[in-house]
């Protein structure tokens, strides 16, 4: 019999590995995108120098890739919740959408207000109008049992729609029609300048406010699963729905929950590119963005942790600002994003290594008796 | 009578829903085994900027360069597939996650657009295209003539490919199997059907469909190549396996059902009509959910529902 | 054959032997290694030691398609069919007389008819499975082996899911494949069954051979002799002390209780039962009669058909286990690491699973962490559990597990403690500890509803044992005055000569 490989499961992580792996991953993806860079006759080491700088050497480019970062921040963290505990929520496109759609309704409605009346109404109008957006396949799971991932895809095309709808096919409350090139050129109202968000600004750094609300939902949800008696339940109807209710526990209300709470999170980065960049609903800005999506693959390289989120947005929402600052003839388009796609699927591939232990073996064996289970 | 809506409407929807169509049925033999692939926007895109590149880059007469440049396109698409395959297959990597990177992978800001500058393909006006071909003079029939008779290769290729798919997948013995797999792997497993590597084949030929459908952007609907060009093609294409609920048949009418509503806002503001398109794009959507919904409970759900596995590893158990 | 796992040697020197035209029963307790063996012979494992011959040659099964190719068939318990294709469909799924590309259903389907008329078994190839009952699809399964030629049957405890009536169809349907030369295998523990239907019997115990009677011959065998090769145990355990504190309140009160099992079908049949504290209720009876369910109603995990269930003098709500909680109940489910223990979460979170809710290990809405590892070292010291606070419960063995459920149980103080198969699986001395924390939980004044079908230890911790057959109590006894043959005559529900 010739040598087989084989995965064996770890019954348990060695501590090493954690921190090692993601830079091992990294570095691995760097590689990869260097020989790419080779073939097609560009210098890599220099390339990348230029991109670390663009995307964080002066506090100019740190002001960029946190503004880059903060949508991915809260998505990334609506995904990390719900993908943590098994509800595979990809709704996020979505329920941002919707976000900003209440946000941006608020803001128009009490924008004159003030600050002190028009932030706080805005920040809720976007959690509930994104936990709206993700109650009903929210519902629809928990009660009826139907594929979460198939409906909040549906309703992301949905929200898509109803966005566009509202400001260049109506003459919808977001639309703004008070001129004659408005009208001829649909666009939404722009909220009043006073109740425009405003960003923390320390010697020419500046972090807009729902970069700083992203950190802090972070911490919440930290804290939610790793000391709260919620976050305690979650974790173990994840390891195992029966155990969960053997033990009392209410589980279809736990999946419903986190779907309002994974929904209202992306809700919340619909509000902050409102309040914090657009100041105006802005369909044909949100829609190619594709934050929604991209929060769930940051989510997946900050493995699913809230506060690794935090890092793993800056670190993608770097790389996302270099790319736009370095646009231009020399510098390789759309190495961005290849470039965080190989270190992503780098990370999946190292996902085995702290899951299983690699084993040559030869001969021997029945080959059925290989395959190793979960 | 060639002039009236109606017709207007069919043409222009074969037209934007041929790349849909062969793209959805590459998702659908994917999805068939089991395996969601969320890749489709990145997988078009590379498929498109891949075909363009070979066909503007080829000697040789129109004919071959063009069926080189198509089968480049299903070369990058099925290796794209084999990618998705071994994270999620052999890695069991998480299906959703995996799907998404490709998007990135091969998205706008990602490898397409790189392969496009570094082959300066934005600036140029492609050389091969297919044309509609008028079949034996038909295409001035009233009515049908438009529809049936003067389309492009592509749109041929694309009938008889949904013919062939929905043969293979309910009248094959593989098809069976392929069935099976995506239905309870652990059952196919115990009847000694080789789980992995049915979910394999698909997901390649199934990647190669989609990057072809990439290339018929390029080759067939417009002679350029622009950076994103797909314009959510793909996202549509995977809403569209949903909405047909895994049949072949249903992709068929619900690609041009798709095609016929994006095209609508145009056709009937150029007619004085107001409604607002939105709603008619929306409605499969809504439909979809709907159905979804419905097809829930056990009765339904055996008979209308997804693939049982679908979106799950499978792991064979060990007593 | 010899077969060895990591930590468990699973068959060890073990002979086996079936006769064409024979139903051969294969005989033994949960763990006794009778699946093993069977995967053994179906090319799921491969032997450590020893051989595996078919018609006289040695074989090497390296797959289930090896062993299918050899003519030897297994029909799971859990069967391998598909739900949303039919009958024909799933009886040709992955292997067919005729090798050919295209399925041609109308074909296939007059196909799979023929053999079914040929083998007498009735079906409509067209039906989609999932509309079928339970023993129609076992009837499939059948077929599946049939229509692939199979000489050899191996039946995993078959008559587990079906209703009489059914049980009697296949037990014909078997004699009659029989009678044309196919050899059947048939694993099982219900004795009865055995007697029934099979031409020979080898017993398992351990992992071992245990013995081998041939039931068609001139001695007459009964259950009893079967029963002791089945369970015949040489170690001492503990026993209870019949010297107990005087009976005081009833604590747990079921008065007419129904239930179906997961096929909807009613499998406790109307249990009427006292437990009162300091106590210990064992119920005896083969599996598969309702026990398991009943265990569900008790603890809220399935909803009761009819009848009431009263703990510590409350009615409870039917379905609502965390109502069973509150109201004093402690369950150690037979299912340990799927049911009982989060198998990847720590043992310190799995021992604080109900208790953060109760407020021992919280504060307000958050999880004391402090507490619930202080809590943790407190516990798995005085339960002797080998094993840290932050170890996964995936990392513990079996007798572990079992204390870390035991502790976490027992430290609620508990009205009522229901367990099932304490000690199924388990070494001698985590078997020991084991029983000794069952009784002095009794002794503590707990009420204690056991159910077991290892009778001996029933006998052994029991005041009282009532045993169940077909979804009834058929009898409750004074464990000091009951003798193993009156109660195996009520495990197979046949009335105690007066």
């Amino acid at each position: 019999m010739s040598t087989r490989v084989r995965f064996e499961r770890r019954l348990e992580t060695p501590r090493l590995l954690g921190p090692i792996l993601p830079v091992v991953s990294v570095a691995g993806a760097l590689v990869i995108a260097a020989i790419l860079l080779l073939l097609t006759g560009h210098d890599p080491l220099t390339t990348y120098k230029r991109m670390a700088e663009a995307g964080f050497s002066s506090t100019q480019a740190l002001s960029s890739t946190v503004a880059s970062a903060t949508p991915l921040l809260l998505t990334g963290l609506a995904a990390a919740l719900a993908f943590r505990v098994r509800v595979w929520n990809i709704g996020g496109e979505g329920q941002l959408y919707m976000g900003a759609v209440c946000a941006a309704g608020m803001g128009i409605a009490v924008g004159g207000s003030g600050l002190a009346v028009a932030l706080p109404a805005m920040i809720v109008a976007g959690i509930l109008g994104g936990a709206a957006w993700a109650a009903i396949p929210g519902v629809l799971r928990a009660y009826l049992n139907t594929n979460e991932i198939l409906t909040t895809l549906m309703f992301n095309y949905i929200g898509g729609l109803l966005m566009y709808y509202l400001i260049f096919d109506s003459h919808s409350f977001w639309r703004d029609v008070s001129s004659p090139e408005a009208k001829l050129f649909p666009q939404g109202k722009v909220i009043d300048a006073s109740a425009f968000w405003p960003g923390f600004t320390g010697s020419e750094l500046v972090v807009p406010l729902g970069f700083v609300v992203g950190v802090v939902v972070a911490a919440l949800l930290f804290v939610l699963m790793r000391h709260t008696r919620l976050g305690f339940d979650l974790r173990v109807v994840a390891d195992s729905p029966e155990v969960g209710r053997y033990a009392g526990m209410r589980t279809r209300r736990l999946v419903l929950i986190v779907m309002l709470i994974s929904g209202g999170v992306a809700g919340l980065a619909g509000a902050s590119q409102v309040g914090d960049f657009s100041h105006v609903l802005e369909p044909v800005g949100l829609q190619p963005a594709a934050y929604g999506y991209t929060g769930i693959v940051v989510a997946a390289l900050a493995r699913f942790n809230p506060l690794g989120v935090v890092v793993s947005a800056l670190f993608l929402g770097g790389m996302t600002n270099a790319g736009f600052a370095l646009q231009g003839a020399d510098f390789p388009q759309g190495l961005v994003g290849t470039l965080q796609a190989i270190i992503l699927f780098c990370v999946l591939a190292s996902e085995l290594f702290s899951r299983y232990r690699i084993v040559l073996r030869t001969g021997g064996g029945a080959p059925v008796a290989a395959g190793r289970a979960a | 009578m060639n002039d009236g809506l109606v017709v207007q409407l069919l043409v222009s929807g074969i037209a934007f829903g041929t790349p849909l169509l062969i793209a959805a049925l590459g998702e659908l033999l994917s999805e068939r085994s089991g395996v969601l692939n969320l890749g489709l926007e990145g997988m078009m895109l590379m498929g498109a900027v891949c075909g363009f590149w070979v066909s503007q880059r080829m000697g040789g007469p129109e004919w071959l360069a063009l069926t080189v440049a198509l089968g480049a396109a299903g070369g990058v698409g099925l290796l794209m597939g084999l990618l998705h395959g071994f994270m999620t297959i052999t890695l069991r990597a998480n299906q959703i996650v995996s799907g998404l990177a490709l998007t990135i992978l091969g998205g706008s800001i990602g490898l397409s657009s790189y392969l496009g500058q570094v082959g300066g393909l934005g600036d140029e006006r492609g050389r091969h295209t297919f044309e509609k071909i008028d079949v034996l003079g038909l295409g001035d029939l009233p009515g049908i003539g438009p529809v049936l008779f003067h389309q492009s290769l592509i749109v041929y290729l694309s009938w008889v490919l949904t013919a062939a798919v929905a043969y293979y997948v309910f009248r094959t013995r593989a098809g069976q199997h392929l069935r099976a797999v995506g239905e309870d792997p652990r059952a196919a497993d115990a009847m000694g059907i080789d789980v992995a590597r049915y979910r394999y084949a698909h997901t390649l030929v199934g990647g190669a469909l989609v990057g072809m459908a990439g290339a018929s952007y390029t080759l067939a609907i417009t002679p350029n190549w622009s950076d994103g060009m797909t314009a959510g093609a793909g996202w549509i294409a995977l809403a569209l396996v949903i909405f047909a609920f895994w049949r072949p048949g249903f992709v068929l009418i619900g690609a041009y059902l798709f095609g016929v509503v994006s095209s609508l806002g145009f056709n009937l503001q150029v007619r004085g009509v107001d409604l607002p398109p939105e709603l008619f794009s929306a409605l499969p959507y809504l439909l979809t959910v709907v159905v979804l919904v419905v097809v829930s409970n056990a009765w339904a759900k055996h008979r209308f529902g997804a693939p049982d596995a679908l979106g799950v590893p499978y792991v064979r158990e060990e007593a | 054959m010899t077969k060895r796992f990591p930590n468990v040697l699973a068959n060890e020197q073990v002979d086996f032997e079936v006769r064409s035209g024979e139903i051969h029963a294969l005989l033994g307790e949960n763990g006794s290694g009778k699946s093993t063996l069977c995967k053994v012979l179906t090319g799921f494992y491969w032997p450590d030691e020893g051989s595996v011959s078919v018609g006289g040659n040695e074989t090497r099964f390296r797959s289930p398609a090896d062993a299918h190719a050899a003519g030897v068939f297994m029909v799971h318990q859990h069967f391998s069919l598909v739900a949303r294709m039919s009958v024909a469909e799933n009886v040709v799924l992955g292997w067919s007389r005729e090798r050919n590309f295209r399925f041609d259903r109308r074909k296939v389907e007059a196909e799979v008819a023929a053999v079914a008329e040929e083998f007498d078994i009735q079906v409509d190839p067209q039906l989609p499975v999932w509309q079928l009952s339970v023993g129609e699809r076992q009837r499939i399964e059948i077929l599946k082996a049939l229509y692939r030629g199979a000489r050899i049957l191996i039946l995993d405890e078959p008559t587990a899911v079906l209703t009489p009536q059914e049980v009697e169809g296949l037990f014909n349907s078997l004699r009659k494949l029989a009678a044309a030369g196919s050899s059947i295998v048939f694993i099982s523990h219900k004795l009865h069954e055995v007697l029934e239907v099979c031409d020979r019997v080898t017993v398992l115990r351990q992992g071992r051979n245990a013995g081998q009677i041939d039931l068609r011959g001139e001695r007459n065998v009964d259950g009893r002799e079967l029963a002791r090769m089945m369970v015949g145990r040489d170690i001492q355990l503990t026993r209870r002390s019949r010297e107990r504190p005087p009976r005081e309140s009833v604590v747990l009160r079921l008065v007419d209780v129904a239930a179906n099992n997961d096929f909807d079908r009613e499998v406790v049949k109307g249990v009427s039962l006292e437990v009162r504290s300091g106590e210990i209720v064992g119920v005896a009876g083969v599996a598969g009669n309702g026990q398991r369910e009943l265990a569900e109603a008790i603890a809220g995990l399935r909803r009761p058909t009819r009848g009431s269930i009263e703990l510590g003098g409350g009615a409870l709500p039917p379905g609502d286990p965390r109502a069973a909680i509150e109201g004093g109940l402690a369950y150690v489910p037979e299912d340990r690491t799927g049911v009982g223990l989060a198998a990847g979460l720590r043992v310190d979170e799995n021992l604080a699973l109900k208790a953060v809710r109760g407020g021992d290990c919280s504060v307000g809405p958050f999880v004391h962490g402090g507490r619930v590892r202080q809590r943790a070292t407190e516990l798995l010291e005085a339960f002797d559990v080998r094993g840290r606070p932050d170890t996964l419960v995936r990392q513990l063995s079996g007798g572990n597990a079992q204390k870390v459920l035991l502790a976490r149980e027992l430290s609620s103080g508990p009205k009522l403690l229901l367990i099932a198969s304490p000690t199924r699986g388990l070494d001698v001395s985590a078997m020991e500890a084991v029983r000794q924390l069952v009784v002095s939980a009794a002794d503590a004044g707990v009420a204690v509803l056991m159910i077991s079908e290892d009778l001996d230890e029933v006998l052994d911790l029991s005041d009282r044992v009532a045993v169940m057959c077909d979804g009834r109590v058929t009898g409750i006894l004074d464990a000091e005055r009951a003798d193993t043959e009156e109660i195996g005559m009520l495990m197979m529900g046949q009335a105690v000569p007066a």
